[in-house]
């Protein structure tokens, strides 16, 4: 069985569906800066660059003030978003934005275990945060914070998109031994498999992600971006406190 | 409910507010730390779920979907709800240090407040004040010539308010006003006697800083106050303004500029930062103690303010037993006498206080200075309801007194 063996799916999630996503996804982008740049000016902090790329540092990548006062919600969220990094930038691996060939130096072995063990602890590390942080959620709910339904989708939708990924990544795969590519956009887009993965839980892990990007604008998702703004805006405000 | 005055008044929130509406992940991490939320446990109070509540409120009036399928009207009790937990906040800006993306709710919880003022939802106890600011440019309701009587009560020999000068001491209404307060006015001027300083009192002429306008959601009033105090100051040819009350401070030095739309022609400072310069210069030479003395630091003069280090090192020189409070500087843990709690949850403002006591207690403090009035009156009405074993000085009066003034 290759990927075409459901062909009406596979033509729609990797020949139709890519497009409605970037759509979907740009039109949210521009629905959403709409929405903040119809609204007056404030007051303005100038932008001061070193304590911006502090501040970025310090507490969204590192998460340093979680850190500060509450360690194991900090190994949560941190294990949560560094997990979520590794597999991001997996991925991008099959998008040949960098080859294994990158780790050679580190020796054949420990290469192996980076690229095809490593990401599969990852994939479970990556589902069992989340797991947690919707347990999180459920015991805070009502007492210390407000969910808006968008934040049990986001998590639902993430959580369904990576057991479909780590499902396709420890079923058996089909056994073809050259390279495969499957065309999203052509030539904008093309992911090399080295191996067909199991085929139904590819084309589920397919769908669920481009649902998933085309869900970020619209949801509290969008904090991947905006996030880094508001710490740069925060790390200059410090500075101008000459804190 | 009237939707337009609403709608008008959810526009006033600006681009980077709806920005870290936007951005907020509703993760309840800045809830841990608020001081009102740990004594209340009342969820309304905590700040992620204020922001959540403003988040539903402006996509329900003015999201995309709002625009297309018409905006959905509010369910019974909303408003009043976003009041009740707007007010029950002491302005500490905790949350904003805490949140990992750096919300500035401080700003966010000020706009608030003067979106609910636009539509006339301010508390009846908070409104009152507004009417005595109006009438006698205090919030206490006493007539402005009561101004200087301070220095009458503390003895002070030389108060004086001229014409020209090159440094001005901003005394502040809690200060000037609370009997509690008056040692600390008594201080400032008397140490600025001793350094021989070229100084004035703005006596009658001096208003309101504005702050108190700011906390009650009136930016227009704290307007005017700017415009007037600074015309005051400027007509005096005042190089550096003093103060000693940290609410002063902050409004003086960072929210006149954003008032009066540019920067103001002397440089505002507060007196901690004066003095510990001229104790670092020798000018000043305290006897130091051996009592185990603590500073806490006030919201708006450290996380707020951004003057951390100065009282410290004043404090250095007062002791020879500093004790550093746990949750200090940027982190520092508020008293419960900002945000005009007061006025509105008495009992709630000493449960915070309380807190804060218990911690210099644990540690042995026999000491507790800060450098506010704000935070004495609050320490002290803490220290008194619950009988604590420590004496409440503002930093300011510890320095007159061990330098034998
Ligand atoms: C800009 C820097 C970022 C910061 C400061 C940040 C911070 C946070 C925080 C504090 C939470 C809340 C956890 C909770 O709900 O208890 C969260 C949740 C989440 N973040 Fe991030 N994050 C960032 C970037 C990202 C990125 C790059 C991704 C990409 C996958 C991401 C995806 C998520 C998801 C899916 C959730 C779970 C939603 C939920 O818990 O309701 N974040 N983030
Ligand atoms: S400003 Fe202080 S009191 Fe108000 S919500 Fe934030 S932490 Fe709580
Ligand atoms: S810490 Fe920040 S992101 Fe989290 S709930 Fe509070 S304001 Fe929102």
């Amino acid at each position: 069985m290759t990927l075409n063996a459901y062909p009406a799916l596979y033509i729609f999630s990797v020949g139709v569906l890519p497009y409605i996503t970037v759509i979907v996804f740009i039109v949210g982008v521009i629905v959403r800066s709409m929405k903040w740049l119809s609204a007056p000016r404030g007051s303005s902090t100038p932008l001061s660059l070193t304590a911006a790329i502090r501040q970025i540092i310090l507490d969204v990548i590192l998460f340093r003030k979680i850190y500060r006062h509450d360690k194991l919600t900090w190994l949560l969220i941190f294990l949560f978003h560094i997990s979520a990094g590794g597999i991001i930038f997996g991925h991008m691996r099959g998008f040949k934005l960098w080859s294994a060939e990158l780790f050679t130096p580190l020796g054949e072995g420990f290469k192996n275990f980076l690229v095809e063990t490593l990401p599969i602890y990852m994939g479970y590390l990556f589902i069992a945060t989340q797991l947690l942080l919707l347990l999180r959620r459920l015991s805070l709910e009502g007492r210390k914070l407000l969910s808006h339904p968008n934040d049990y989708a986001a998590l639902i939708l993430l959580l369904a998109t990576s057991i479909a990924g780590q499902g396709m990544r420890i079923t058996p795969p089909e056994a073809v031994d050259t390279t495969y590519t499957v065309s999203f956009i052509p030539r904008l887009v093309v992911l090399h498999l080295e191996k067909i993965p199991s085929v139904p839980w590819f084309l589920i892990h397919v769908i669920l992600t481009q649902l998933f990007f085309m869900y970020i604008p619209y949801s509290k998702l969008i904090h991947i971006y905006t996030g880094v703004i508001t710490a740069a805006l925060y790390g200059s405000r410090r500075s101008e406190y000459g804190l | 409910m009237a939707y337009e005055r609403l709608d008008e008044a959810l526009k006033t929130l600006n681009r980077r507010q709806l920005l870290e509406l936007d951005t907020c992940a509703r993760c309840a991490l800045c809830t841990d730390l608020c001081p009102v939320y740990a004594e209340s446990k009342n969820p309304l109070h905590a700040p992620g779920v204020r922001s959540s509540r403003i988040l539903s409120l402006v996509n329900k009036r003015l999201s995309l979907w709002a625009r297309l399928l018409g905006p959905r009207p509010l369910p019974e009790g909303e408003l009043e709800e976003l009041v009740e937990s707007t007010y029950h906040c002491t302005l500490c800006g905790r949350c904003m240090e805490t949140c990992p993306f750096g919300l500035e709710t401080h700003e966010l919880w000020l706009n608030v407040r003067s979106l609910l003022n636009l539509l006339n939802q301010t508390p009846p106890r908070i409104k009152m004040l507004g009417e005595m600011l109006e009438e006698n440019g205090n919030p206490y309701g006493l007539d402005a010539d009561m101004r200087l009587d301070w220095a009458d009560y503390t003895g002070l020999e030389e108060a004086p308010v001229k014409d020209r000068a090159e440094v001005a001491y901003f005394v502040g209404c809690t200060t000037a006003f609370k009997a509690v307060n008056q040692e600390i006015a008594y201080s400032i001027a008397s140490l600025l006697n001793e350094l021989n300083v070229d100084w004035t009192l703005l006596g009658e002429e001096e208003w309101c800083c504005g702050s108190p306008y700011l906390l009650a959601g009136d930016r227009e009033g704290a307007r005017e106050a700017a415009e007037r105090n600074v015309e005051a100051l400027k007509a005096r040819g005042v190089k550096t303004v003093i103060t000693g009350c940290a609410g002063c401070f902050r409004v003086m030095r960072w929210e006149y500029p954003k008032l009066l739309g540019g920067p103001l022609p002397f440089r505002v400072i507060h007196a901690v930062e004066y003095f510990s310069e001229h104790i670092t210069s020798g000018d000043l030479k305290p006897e130091p103690l051996d009592a185990r003395v603590a500073y806490h630091d006030p919201c708006e003069l450290g996380r707020l303010g951004g003057v951390i280090e100065e009282p410290r090192i004043i404090l250095k020189a007062l002791t020879t037993n500093p004790v550093e409070l746990p949750e200090n500087g940027l982190e520092g843990r508020c008293c419960g006498g900002g945000g005009l709690l007061q006025a509105v949850d008495d009992e709630l403002r000493l449960s915070i206080v309380d807190a804060r006591l218990r911690q210099a207690s644990e540690l042995g403090v026999e000491i507790l200075t800060s450098a506010c009035p704000s935070c004495k009156l609050t320490l002290s009405d803490g220290v008194r309801e619950r009988s604590y074993n420590l004496e409440v000085l503002d930093l300011m009066e510890l320095l007159a007194r061990q330098m034998g003034l």
